[in-house]
């Protein structure tokens, strides 16, 4: 079994996928290029944080190269280093950090030190006390070493030498780390909050455009009323008053439609008037016996033809652009229905069926609906009129007016052959008959339906056992 | 009894005017507005069919223009327009009754009949009905099945009268108790109907009619259909 997907799962699919939402697109073209600033910033600040850290880091293993080299002293041909002091001075700053110093004559004769330390990549002959600062690896760990090449003894047993302290970079690293949290917390923080204020500055400048949607949306297909455009803000203006212009070229060619229809259907009427009489007065008549049959189908095509044009023009009356709209009352369905059911009688003990009403009695409330009275009339004209046609002779057909919570039902039961419940959807549409049996044209159910959903209310058919069709309108009580 | 029919579709108007004779009707055809109205002022008419959709002059003209004259000639309206405003429009003109085409031919004689009973207001047109071989004499108080008197009661006539006129057609239980109690016959309820139109049915019997019980809303004479 297929679940349809939640509203939730569509949006989301709509949103990954990519729709032309206005929103979306604001939001992506304030926010995107922000993000990238919001990089561009945070890879500065860390660049500039790194050098600050390496610059105080040099610094201070300059100092301790300084020291270190201070304390080597030339004894001889041999050289003195106050070793234990040095070292203290150098290793005791940092307990976490590796330190390494190494002292060294070039050409890279180790002296003393802690471990093999990297030389310097000179470009050009050694420059006395001057610094030199570089990256480098040691146990496949990087370090940062501070260089200094001291000479001694004296002008002519002149000698160099090369004193080096290195230091493990993760120090610098975390350093320049705290300086980039530092900065970009603050800065991620302000981010958020501005693509907050971004989104809803977005969704008050749009709310215009929402509620026009909202307004097109909710509309009934067959609405074409002009939007409202006085609330709109001026870039809306000329949007609703292009669709004003599009909804009253399609209302003017609906109605030019609907009058081609209705203009049709009266012009038809004189004719198959004509027809009718023409056919019931020659049937009157002597006329060759194999004839008459003929003439009898063309009486009843005419009979017909005549049905089928009555019938479209109460469909074209049941549509909402219809004159009629306004001429909307109170009906007491239960007047309503003694009233037509009367009416109908003779028609149907012409054609053999037991018509009658099952009410309630005259002490019964009367069930009051708000609604053009014409139309209700139509809709159980057409439901008593469909039952004569369809029950067949010698069945009995009632109808039944009550109250049934916040709706006023209108039934008409009959006992003739049904439908299959299958068809009890299609038959509802134009045209669509459930049996070719019967003089009926296929629009008694659509016009029925059109005015029932013009007052807001429903109509179903239901089976009843062990033959027969109910067919039920309800329709909201007035207030 | 004679008939203006005004209609401008001849092949309607030649079958119309066909039917119209076999029921009785001396029938004139006026083919357009002015001969309408020409013929309607210069005769004299117990009935007029008028389209309104009429050449020359339109229906409703005519029917105004005839109205001031004639106030009493019944005019039964005739038209392929039936929304509200054109029922309006002819009922305001003066049109006594309406009926739109395509038609059923039973259905406007009864109308036509019906139009001629109300505008023939002297009681000796109205005097006396018969219905199968029912005779019912409305001045002398006397009816008869086949020429045998029929003893009524003042409700039974009462009843027997309302069910005659309005005959095929019908009348609730209200419609009773409203004409019992406007002629002020014996008091009753609304329950004793049921007796009354039990001993009515009883003595109609071999008459040819009979009073159908409507479910749900009241009763109707009928002929009985030839077996």
């Amino acid at each position: 079994m297929k679940t349809p997907p939640s509203p939730l799962m569509l949006r989301l699919t709509r949103m990954v996928v990519g729709d032309q939402s206005l929103h979306k697109q604001l939001l992506l073209w304030l926010v995107l290029p922000q993000l990238v600033l919001w990089m561009a910033a945070a890879f500065v600040t860390y660049n500039v944080a790194a050098r600050y850290a390496n610059r105080a880091i040099d610094a201070s293993l300059l100092q301790a190269t300084r020291a270190l080299a201070r304390q080597v002293k030339p004894i001889g041909n041999g050289l003195f280093i106050d070793f234990p002091r040095a070292a203290d001075d150098i290793i005791g700053g940092d307990p976490d950090d590796r330190v390494y110093y190494m002292v060294s004559t070039p050409p890279g004769q180790f002296i003393l030190g802690s471990r093999t330390l990297p030389p310097p990549t000179l470009t050009g002959p050694p420059k006395l006390g001057e610094p030199y600062f570089y990256d480098g690896v040691v146990d496949k760990m990087p370090i940062r070493v501070a260089a200094l090449y001291v000479a001694y003894g004296d002008s002519k047993t002149r000698q160099l030498m090369l004193v080096q302290i290195a230091r493990g970079r993760a120090r610098r690293d975390e350093l320049a780390r705290s300086i980039l949290g530092d900065t970009v917390l603050p800065l991620s923080g302000l981010i958020l909050l501005m693509t907050m204020i971004v989104w809803a500055g977005i969704r008050a400048g749009l709310a215009p455009l929402a509620r026009m949607r909202a307004l097109v949306e909710d509309r009934a297909p067959n609405d074409l009323a002009p939007l409202k455009i006085d609330a709109a803000p001026q870039e809306l203006r000329s949007l609703a008053r292009a669709l004003n212009d599009l909804l009253a070229a399609v209302h003017e060619s609906v109605a030019a439609q609907r009058r081609f229809v209705n203009d049709a259907a009266h012009q038809l009427r004189t004719p198959l008037a004509g027809l009718k009489s023409q056919t019931e007065l020659a049937l009157g008549e002597n006329v060759d016996p194999a004839r008459q049959p003929r003439l009898q189908r063309v009486h009843e095509s005419a009979v017909r033809s005549a049905h089928l044009v009555n019938q479209l023009l109460s469909l074209a009356r049941a549509e909402p652009e219809s004159a009629l709209a306004q001429h909307s009352a109170r009906v007491d369905l239960r007047e309503l229905a003694r009233e037509v059911t009367a009416e109908w009688v003779p028609k149907a003990l012409q054609s053999g069926i037991d018509l009658g009403l099952d009410d309630a009695g005259e002490a019964a409330p009367p069930v009051v609906v708000q609604g053009h009275p014409l139309l209700i009339r139509e809709a159980l004209q057409n439901l008593i009129d469909n039952a004569i046609r369809y029950a067949g002779a010698s069945s009995e057909v009632t109808v039944c007016v009550r109250r049934d919570g916040n709706s006023g039902v209108m039934e008409v039961s009959d006992t003739g052959p049904g439908i299959p419940p299958d068809l009890h959807r299609a038959v509802f549409e134009r045209f669509v008959r459930a049996t070719h049996e019967g003089s009926g044209c296929g629009l008694g159910l659509a016009i029925v339906k059109s005015i029932a959903e013009r007052h807001g209310g429903q109509v179903s058919l239901t089976g009843i056992a062990p033959h027969g069709l109910r067919v039920t309108i309800a329709l909201p009580l007035a207030r | 009894m004679n008939l203006l029919l005004a209609e401008d579709d001849a092949i309607l108007a030649d079958a119309l005017t066909e039917q119209l004779r076999h029921a009785g009707f001396e029938t004139e055809h006026a083919p357009n507005g002015a001969v309408a109205e020409f013929l309607l002022l210069k005769q004299s008419w117990d009935l007029c069919i008028l389209d309104l959709g009429l050449p020359m002059v339109d229906g409703l003209t005519v029917l105004q223009r005839v109205r001031q004259r004639k106030p009493e000639l019944p005019v039964l309206v005739l038209t392929a327009l039936d929304d509200l405003q054109s029922r309006v429009a002819g009922l305001n003109a003066g049109a006594d009754d309406y009926l739109t085409k395509p038609f059923d031919f039973p259905e406007l004689e009864a109308r036509l009949r019906a139009l001629l009973r109300r505008s023939q207001s002297s009681p000796v047109a109205n005097a006396s009905m018969a219905m199968g071989s029912l005779v019912f004499e409305r001045d002398s108080r006397r009816a008869s099945i086949d020429g045998a008197p029929l003893e009524l009661s003042p409700r039974e006539w009462t009843l027997l009268d309302l069910l005659l006129t309005r005959r095929d057609r019908v009348v609730t239980k209200e419609e009773v108790a409203q004409a019992w109690s406007s002629e002020r016959a014996e008091p009753g309820g609304n329950n004793s109907i049921e007796v009354y139109i039990h001993r009515v049915r009883r003595k109609l019997e071999g008459s040819g009619l009979s009073i159908r019980t409507v479910r749900g809303l009241g009763y109707l004479l009928e002929a009985l259909r030839p077996a």
